[in-house]
């Protein structure tokens, strides 16, 4: 079922969580609402949900016009970050929950809850603890059953609210392979909301990327993660480093015409800086000096004082090349950038710049 | 959350000589408090009681009048009771589950009865109900008593129990997230099947507690009951009111008799009270929640 978002805005008093906000998710589909404590994405959700009315606009869904009709006729399934569950159900009341309070004509017969209670048990691979308590189990396993349960009403939106940001790193990554995995089995379409970039990265079909109650980009986790619309999406997703200029006439300049006059903010991710120990033939390079070196894990990540105005940048560089150099601390090397994204530093507006010049 | 602290023992700084002899002064100075004024007192009233011998105190207990200011105090509790829980519950969900004008003032309101000394209270009911009061005139056309008779006296006993069930229940309705009730609703639940599959389980040893409370305020009530109710051996006389009708009357023993029914039924409600708070950790919960 698709959803779309139209226009929807909410105040709380004085602060604003959502402005104007319009999206429209496709049937079927995985979409991730991203950004940071505060940015509007779980008011988003429960909105969707039903479970907060909009001061304006309007939710459809399916095509259907929804923003009036209760959370409970939705069809939606709801999961929550700290689960949720009845505490005083076992796992298999848990999940029949949703069945059982179905009104006398809809409910289906004890077999068949029985039989829809084993086969979620099984796709969570939960079939042992039918019988337990929800204290019983560890985090990872009750955001299972919170899962099974919203899936055994059959709905026709999956609503996850930060599902696994209460669950420890490792067990966090398990579900979330195992969240996509089920959702390419049943095909549910399914929001989720989260503010760990890796978790929508990896996970969703789009990420929709939310600041301070507006949508800054939607897009495919490609698309958003090698063009940011914005500084806030650069920063927001994965490291970076920020050059703070004027512009030159190295722009086109008939689109840029009104900022050549601004300064500008230039935004290099760590391993687009290339570092040689040699100058580069084009001599469009900065010397700068190894601060620190981590040296755990596949990528090398290097801190770098440039030379001249001290300021720190981060490089990263795989394995072979980094032995390559050679490095130590305190070692001079010279770095340049081989691609560089700008923004106008007064508007935020993406300025497109011919090719890598210098800083 | 489990948000306790774990401290090995070894961390606690080993109490010097001087500390450990203030300790053990400030737990004989407690005892001796409790002694003086609480465990004496409740061994008074069984000597008393007994002073006569078994026959005599099993004939007070079982005089008439004594047998129906209990039988009055038994119905008060039984009406009073169960109308705060209803109002306990309902106050206490739209407090912890809604936003609303008022609330501060409505919470503020729920804890008069705290405040008020109970003979006010009954005061302000003679005000209302009374024969010279505001609805007096209205209510004696009809041929309805409130003032002097069992109306009253529950209405009364309804108002210094009002904040019990509620008092309870709101602070560890706060604590526990309404997750569950969400989840319950979007799962298609309406609110009866909410309210009964979901929220009363949740609260259901909060709410004895409370009850019990309200029970044993309810049975001991003076103050508000004794400007109401007119005194009326064997219509509107509850125990306690009998207790002090008995004493004016010099019948010690038979005072102290009756007395002894309230004392084992306030030793009944602690048991009772603490049994609930060892089998469900409800008070250990609400601490825990808040720290």
């Amino acid at each position: 079922m698709s959803i779309q978002v139209e226009n929807i805005s909410k105040q709380y008093g004085s602060f604003t969580a959502l402005a104007n906000v319009s999206l429209t998710i496709g049937n079927g589909e995985l979409v991730a609402l991203l950004g940071p404590s505060g940015s509007g994405k779980t008011t988003l959700l429960r909105i969707i949900a039903g479970l907060e009315s909009p001061d304006d606009g309007s939710v459809l869904l399916h095509g259907e016009e929804s923003t009036q009709h209760q959370a409970s006729k939705r069809g939606i399934g709801f999961v929550f970050q700290h689960y949720a569950l009845f505490r005083h159900m076992t796992i298999f009341e848990n999940i029949s929950f949703g069945l059982r309070v179905q009104s006398r004509q809809l409910r289906p017969s004890r077999q068949i809850i029985r039989n829809r209670v084993q086969e979620l048990l099984h796709l969570v691979q939960l079939e042992s603890y039918a019988r337990m308590y929800p204290e019983q189990l560890s985090g990872g396993q009750r955001q299972r059953v919170a899962l099974a349960r919203a899936l055994a009403v059959k709905p026709r939106v999956l609503l996850l609210d930060e599902p696994f940001s209460a669950l420890d790193a490792k067990v966090r990554k398990e579900l979330r392979d195992w969240l996509r995995r089920i959702h390419d089995e049943l095909h549910v379409t399914t929001v989720l909301v989260t503010h760990d970039q890796e978790e929508a990265l990896e996970v969703a079909d789009r990420v929709a990327i939310l600041n301070q109650g507006r949508l800054e980009q939607i897009g495919t986790p490609q698309s958003i993660y090698d063009n940011p619309a914005s500084p806030f999406v650069y920063n927001f997703l994965g490291n970076v480093n920020l050059f703070h200029g004027r512009l030159l006439a190295a722009l086109s300049p008939e689109e840029h015409k009104d900022s050549t006059e601004n300064s500008a903010i230039g935004f290099v991710r760590p391993h687009e800086l290339e570092l040689s120990r040699n100058l580069p033939s084009d001599w469009k390079a900065v010397v700068a000096k190894v601060i620190r070196i981590h040296a755990a894990g596949p990528q090398i990540r290097l801190e770098l004082s440039i030379a001249g105005n001290g300021k720190s940048v981060t490089a990263e560089m795989g394995r072979t090349q980094f032995d390559e150099l050679a490095l130590v601390l305190g070692d001079e090397i010279f770095v340049r950038p081989q691609s560089i994204r700008l923004f106008d530093d007064v508007n935020s507006k993406a300025l497109l710049l011919d090719q890598g010049a210098g800083i | 959350m489990s948000g306790r602290l774990a401290i090995p023992s070894s961390a606690i700084l080993q109490p010097s000589a001087q500390q450990r002899a203030g300790r053990v002064a400030l737990i004989l100075l407690a005892l001796l408090f409790l002694a003086a004024f609480l465990v004496l007192p409740v061994v008074a009233v069984f000597t008393q009681a007994l002073s006569q011998g078994w026959v005599m105190y099993r004939d007070s207990v079982r005089q008439e009048d004594v047998l129906s200011a209990l039988r009055l105090t038994g119905l008060v509790a039984c009406i009073a009771v169960p109308l705060n829980v209803v109002f306990g519950i309902a106050a206490s969900w739209a407090i912890t589950r809604f936003e609303f004008h008022g609330k501060s003032l409505l919470i503020t309101l729920i804890d008069i009865p705290l405040a008020v000394s109970p003979v006010v209270a009954g005061m302000m009911y003679v005000e209302v109900f009374g024969f010279h009061g505001w609805l007096g005139p209205w209510l004696s056309e009809r041929n309805l008593h409130v003032i002097f008779a069992v109306p009253g006296i529950v209405l009364a006993t309804i108002f210094v129990t009002f904040p019990f069930v509620a008092r309870e229940l709101i602070p560890f309705m706060q604590a526990q997230e309404s997750d569950e009730e969400v989840a319950a609703v979007v799962l298609g639940a309406n609110g009866w099947n909410v309210f009964w599959r979901v929220t009363l389980p949740n609260i259901k040893w909060a709410l004895l507690y409370g009850t019990i409370l309200a029970a044993s305020r309810s049975i001991g009530e003076f103050g508000a009951v004794s400007v109401v109710s007119g005194h009326i051996r064997g219509q509107t006389t509850t125990l306690p009111l009998e207790v002090e009708m008995l004493y004016n009357e010099y019948s010690f023993t038979a005072a102290f008799a009756a007395a002894s029914l309230l004392t084992l039924a306030a030793i009944v409600t602690l048991v009772l009270k603490k049994a609930i708070e060892v089998t469900s950790g409800v008070h250990q919960h609400i601490e825990e929640e808040k720290s």
